[in-house]
């Protein structure tokens, strides 16, 4: 018997290239092609997916790549669903979900410029949110290291106590 | 966006700053365009309380990060123990002991009576009723006396619930001390059920969340239950033995201030029933999973990615870990419910409302600056 969420996904339209992998009865992870995004997320929050509940990025540096995770959720079917999708590190942008989750994506896509430096085509607001007068690198990004920074820009070697944090 | 940020020159405009360093507003900024006594609009300044957990835990292996799991919020540490706890176990295919699954469901519960007395604290201390938040906190003080009987630390656990189970068993005089301390509470409960005039006229019809607006904004937990929508991830997706126990999911229609500060109180009897279940049915065997029982550092997590959704006293929490295969995460994100309470929610809701009601609407969302910021 086909599982709850395999009945929805069949749903989806079968005109894009979407790699799935059911982890549970309600949850599922899907691979898709950034240029479909938008088309993809219309689809499913027509489908019920009415709360995206993040958005997370991950930095595959090695790859080249940033993965853009868009965790779904949708009240009516009670099921998670995980959309993701590669793009390029070097020049990393990709278009906005906020004619579709409105605010809740606004805020998400805020966030994620200002930790990995992502560009939200579209998003109108991506003034930062943490980082006061930060004028260096993405944090987030992997080839940032937060504790070279401090060794070279805060800590004396010479300082008796700071001395420890230098091999 | 500057002219968000600034009032309009040729206007009676100006700016008018709520926090970041204030007693009333928790370490955190709002800065408000004011004209008059009205605001016209509102912007979310956060920042304040950043110490980036995401990066940091991306150094540490899980042992560690558990312990740097409680500072997610300060005020409900238990229950970002517990997802972190749960997103370990799942990339690790623990299997986690019977005994130690209750006692989570315990703890947890716990923490979101604590914390939900914090909120009626301060709320009460918003709208002006001080009494409430005295009593608040003397009640709280009869939890966090269990926390350090349990754990050994009041307000941080230290790592309590960790990958495989909990780190110690409960002790043996436990569940009588816990039953006595829920009695306080149901005590408690009725004498924050006091009904006054003050906090009607101060919370009623103030700060309305229409359900479409809800979900468009992101708004999860109490938050959204106040607006009409019957949602809770215990309930929808269970995690631990939530599925065991028999409790309701208090909805209101009205969305403003005080159907949320009613939601609260309801919650607390839900919290309270839950205990007393999982207390009646507390199963013997190990509190933790006999390969965490000796604590091995350099385990190393198979690769994979997890999402785990909890529902935390202020809405919906969730944690996505990626493991490639090290003994530290290769990366964690932490989504917290005030993330979206206090940024889009918080600037909607203030749009056109008075100064005085300012408070009342900002302590209604029951917010934690610390999981925004994380």
């Amino acid at each position: 018997m086909a599982s709850k969420v395999e009945s929805i996904l069949k749903k989806i339209d079968s005109r894009f290239d979407v790699e799935v992998k059911v982890k549970r009865d309600n949850e599922a992870w899907l691979s898709i092609d950034n240029e479909n995004l938008i088309d993809i997320c219309g689809s499913l929050k027509d489908k019920g997916f009415v709360h995206l509940s993040a958005i997370s990025v991950v930095d595959w540096i090695k790859e080249g790549k940033y993965e853009v995770i868009y965790h779904l959720w949708s009240y009516k079917d009670k099921m998670l669903l995980n959309l993701k999708t590669r793009i390029d590190r070097e020049k990393p942008a990709i278009d906005s979900v906020i004619p579709i989750w409105d605010s809740n994506a606004q805020i998400h896509e805020r966030e994620m410029h200002e930790l990995f430096g992502l560009k939200f085509r579209g998003n109108p607001d991506l003034a930062p949110l943490f980082l006061e007068d930060w004028n260096g690198p993405p944090t987030f990004r992997k080839d940032f290291d937060w504790r070279k920074y401090v060794r070279e820009n805060y800590y004396d070697k010479n300082n008796e106590r700071e001395a420890a944090y230098y091999d | 966006m500057i002219d968000q940020l600034s009032p309009s020159p040729d206007s009676k405009e100006y700016n008018f700053y709520f926090g970041p360093a204030h007693a009333g507003s928790g370490n955190f900024g709002v800065k408000l365009i004011i004209e008059g006594e009205k605001v016209v609009r509102a912007r979310s300044d956060p920042g304040y309380l950043h110490r980036g957990f995401e990066k940091l835990m991306e150094y540490r292996m899980p042992l560690q990060n558990a312990v740097l799991s409680d500072r997610i919020c300060i005020l409900e540490s238990l229950n970002w123990n517990l997802i972190h706890a749960e997103a370990v176990d799942e990339l690790m295919n623990i299997e986690v002991p019977e005994r130690a699954r209750y006692i989570r469901v315990i703890m947890a519960e716990l923490s979101r009576i604590q914390s939900h007395i914090i909120w009626f604290g301060v709320f009460s201390k918003a709208t002006g009723f001080d009494t409430g938040f005295k009593v608040a906190f003397g009640y709280r003080d009869y939890i966090l006396d269990l926390f350090e009987m349990i754990t050994g630390g009041r307000v941080y656990p230290a790592g309590y619930i960790c990958p495989g189970g909990v780190r110690r068993d409960l002790p043996e005089n436990a569940p009588d001390r816990i039953r006595k301390v829920l009695n306080k509470m149901d005590e408690m409960i009725d004498l924050e059920q006091l009904e006054n005039s003050t906090l009607h006229s101060r919370t009623k019809g103030i700060g309305v969340l229409k359900l479409e607006d809800a979900i468009r904004l992101g708004a999860t937990g109490p938050v959204i239950r106040g607006s009409g929508m019957r949602t809770d991830v215990r309930k929808d997706d269970p995690y631990e033995v939530y599925d065991r126990f028999d409790f309701d999911v208090p909805v209101r229609k009205e969305g403003d201030a005080y159907a949320r500060y009613q939601i609260g109180i309801e919650e607390l009897r839900e919290s309270v029933k839950i205990i007393k279940q999982a207390l009646k049915d507390l199963p013997d065997g190990d509190a933790i999973a006999p390969e965490f029982k000796k604590p091995r550092l350099n385990a190393k997590i198979p690769e994979g990615e997890v999402y785990i959704r909890n529902e935390i006293s202020r809405g919906e929490a969730g944690m996505y870990m990626v493991s490639d295969g090290g003994t530290n995460p290769y990366r964690v994100k932490i989504r917290g419910p005030s993330f979206l309470h206090m940024i889009p929610v918080l600037e909607y809701l203030f749009k056109g409302v008075q100064i005085a009601d300012v408070p009342a609407i900002y302590w209604s969302l029951n917010i934690c600056p610390a999981d925004l910021d994380r």
